[in-house]
């Protein structure tokens, strides 16, 4: 089953868990950047809830699946492969150049993914920017990692106060972000009796978007059933793992790239073949196509010129930061705070700082 | 732009100042945990090496290698203990063996800061909290061939146990014919294990060196590839602990570790086993002591010459990663290979 990776059953799951993240995504317009967006400049949190339901639900299965994994947290070991990271300076300047990075292309890594699905223009020159900024990010790795890295915590609360305690500080601080931003709710319209009707089916299934807490339901328990069979969610492994196999192969990498491959994260490897992780993306393109096809919603188009260059610099201000960060909006935001661990916490708040300081920069005129 | 966009640019970097502060604070002042630990060296791991002991009689291949049907037929035997080694974090975690036993090589089977196997004390802490006494029979399997499970073995041997098989095949063996897996953390009552230490399974660069120097009558078994033997590389692709000097110590015998196994990872039959190292010299007449590069594919050959045929065998766990980098030492390097030059 593990003997040759990318194949087997671990491989065929990736699959049809990309398949089911990108419907998610796409049906729910699962973005971080839109979400934020909305929160930020239109004062509208409800798409928001979907990150918050995400947090909460793969809290909670996270919660469980430690409690097998490794019984008793106090022992000061991390639970295998969860992606718990250094909480140094440079997460903090990574989580803020992604952020810009997302303002400036217009989505975040995932959220280009499954936008691939729905034919956007802009996606193509962002993902190829974040392939060259993973570049830049393995070539200035070694100099952060010895000045920051190498010796930063790594705090995962599991260890101070168990998997209950965590799970209850992390529900209430979720909860208290979800209370302090109902005021930012629209008003629930008024809503005639429906017949439930395939028509209508169809209509709330594919064409309405999501609510917001059934999206974040459903990636919340794809990310729990990741992590129990196969490895946490991530979507950079695969694309940075490309970009280090190329800058190896043309001898472009330092010889040795310090403690890169002793973090959990969203590691990247020198291979020649398709890791369970470029099995996930297939599905997750693949699912967002399928939904976008069913749905009416795949558009194929051109970028102009000017958002191409943007989504490229937002590409390469992402990749960086992705490989710095360990990972990105869904390996290290959505994996490690479902964690418990204090990176996710760090770099979730640095994107969104990132993502506001870039919109009122106006850095998205181009999206 | 206008006055509350500029307000909301203030706030909002001024949040990202506030976050990169909190966290250069919280890296600056966190305590120095692991950089300063010291460890106190085990006495008796230091200690030349006795080789007195008589070779002990070759016991029954089955008793020292088990089945898979073997294995699913005692999982509920309580005189039985499961321990798995695996090298890829988080095997064990998504389906073990039911009831098996997780060791972690890096942090269970070695010391974490100094060069050296698990100090006793933490040992014998490891194994009464997994339930074994000193007369459990103790299955070890793991992925890799069986690298570490290998290496589990041989720690455990030398700290006392006295039943220490491995699962023929591995756990690649075990997945391969569709066997249960488990998700379930086992938990056992506490054992009695008490480390009675059998330093004659371990040897150390003095104890090559006299073999070398013609002072001790022993053959050495190098079990690496015939290009890391000869010399003309100086490790595997990809494996990052390196030796300054390339070939091998002088009059060891090359037999790659692989060779005592089937295409499907099982052993080999005794007989096949004693024919391949006899044809190379080694027929259990002198002690050996085995080596590789770090000292982990030497203890799955270590397995097969000392538990499977019964031979007078030492594992050299500081292997050519030490060896080849000491000062002083004669080398056999048949290729020529000079550190740094093309």
């Amino acid at each position: 089953m593990h003997a040759i990776p990318g194949s087997g059953a671990p491989a065929a799951l990736s699959l049809l868990l990309g398949g089911a993240l990108g419907i998610a995504f796409e049906c729910g317009r699962f973005c971080f950047f839109c979400i934020f967006r909305d929160l930020i400049e239109r004062r509208q949190a409800g798409p928001l809830y979907a990150i918050l339901t995400a947090l909460a639900i793969s809290g909670i299965g996270y919660a469980i699946v430690f409690g097998a994994f490794l019984p008793n947290p106090a022992s000061g070991r991390l639970a295998p492969d969860a992606h718990i990271g250094p909480v140094s300076p440079a997460l903090a300047l990574a989580g803020l150049v992604f952020g810009l990075g997302m303002a400036l292309s217009g989505a975040c890594i995932s959220g280009h993914l499954y936008r691939l699905g729905e034919g956007s223009g802009s996606a193509l020159p962002a993902l190829a920017g974040a392939l060259i900024g993973f570049g830049l990010g393995l070539r200035t790795w070694n100099w952060l990692y010895v000045t920051m890295i190498a010796g930063a915590p790594v705090i995962w609360l599991p260890n101070l106060i168990g998997y209950g305690g965590s799970l209850i500080v992390h529900l209430l601080v979720l909860g208290i972000i979800a209370l302090s931003l109902l005021r930012w709710l629209a008003p629930l319209a008024e809503q005639p009796a429906r017949a439930i009707t395939p028509t209508y089916l169809r209509t709330v299934l594919l064409e309405r978007r999501w609510n917001p807490l059934v999206t974040g339901a459903i990636v919340g328990i794809i990310s729990v059933i990741a992590y129990l069979r196969i490895e946490p969610l991530g979507v950079t492994s695969q694309l940075g793992s490309l970009s280090r196999t190329v800058l190896h192969n043309y001898g472009l990498l330092p010889d040795r790239l310090n403690g890169l491959d002793s973090f959990a994260g969203c590691a990247t490897q020198v291979v020649q073949t398709i890791t369970t992780n470029g099995w996930l993306i297939g599905g997750l393109i693949t699912g967002s196509l399928g939904a976008a096809l069913l749905a009416g919603r795949f558009r194929p188009s051109l970028p102009r010129r000017s958002s191409s260059l943007a989504a490229l610099a937002g590409g390469i201000l992402m990749g960086w930061g992705a490989i710095i960060a360990l990972g990105c909006t869904v390996g290290t935001l959505l994996s490690g705070i479902g964690a418990f661990a204090l990176s996710g916490w760090v770099f979730g708040i640095t994107v969104f700082a990132g993502v506001w300081i870039g919109i009122t920069l106006r850095l998205h005129r181009w999206v | 732009m206008n006055t509350p966009t500029l307000r909301l640019a203030g706030a909002a970097l001024a949040g990202a100042l506030a976050t990169l502060a909190i966290v250069t604070v919280i890296s600056v002042v966190r305590p120095q945990t692991n950089a300063t630990q010291l460890v106190q060296p085990a006495t008796t791991n230091n200690a030349p090496v006795s080789t007195a002991n008589a070779p002990r009689e070759p016991r029954p291949f089955d008793q020292v290698v088990v089945s898979t049907d073997w294995l699913a037929a005692n999982l509920n035997n309580p005189q039985v203990r499961v321990i798995e080694v695996s090298v890829v974090p988080g095997l064990y975690e998504r389906g073990h063996i039911p009831g098996a036993v997780n060791f972690v090589w890096t942090t269970d089977f070695v010391d974490t800061v100094a060069r050296n196997i698990i100090a006793p004390e933490r040992f014998q802490e490891l194994a009464r909290a997994a339930g074994i006494n000193n007369d459990t029979t103790i299955v070890l399997y793991g992925d890799n061939y069986n690298w570490f499970a290998a290496w589990g073995a041989w720690v455990f041997r030398q700290y006392g146990a006295t039943d220490v098989r491995l699962l023929d095949g591995g756990r690649s063996k075990w997945e391969a014919e569709n066997r249960e897996l488990s998700t379930r953390a086992p938990s056992y009552p506490a054992g009695a294990f008490t480390v009675q230490q059998d330093s004659s399974l371990r040897a150390f660069l003095p104890d090559v060196l006299k073999v070398v120097y013609g002072e001790a009558d022993k053959v050495l078994v190098d079990i690496r590839s015939p290009d890391e033997f000869s010399g003309k590389i100086f490790a595997p692709e990809g494996f990052q602990e390196l030796a300054v000097r390339a070939g091998h110590i002088p009059g060891a015998m090359n037999v790659p570790w692989k060779k005592a196994l089937n295409d499907d990872g099982t052993f080999k039959s005794v007989e096949e086993l004693r024919k391949l190292y006899a044809d190379a010299g080694i027929d259990g007449s002198k002690p050996i002591i085995t080596y590789c590069r770090i000292g982990e594919r030497a203890s799955h050959t270590w397995f097969v010459l000392s538990e499977i045929l019964g031979y007078q065998v030492a594992l050299y766990d500081g292997s050519w990663t030490e060896y080849g980098n000491s000062v002083g030492v004669p080398i056999a390097n048949p290729a020529g290979t000079v550190w740094g030059v093309k």
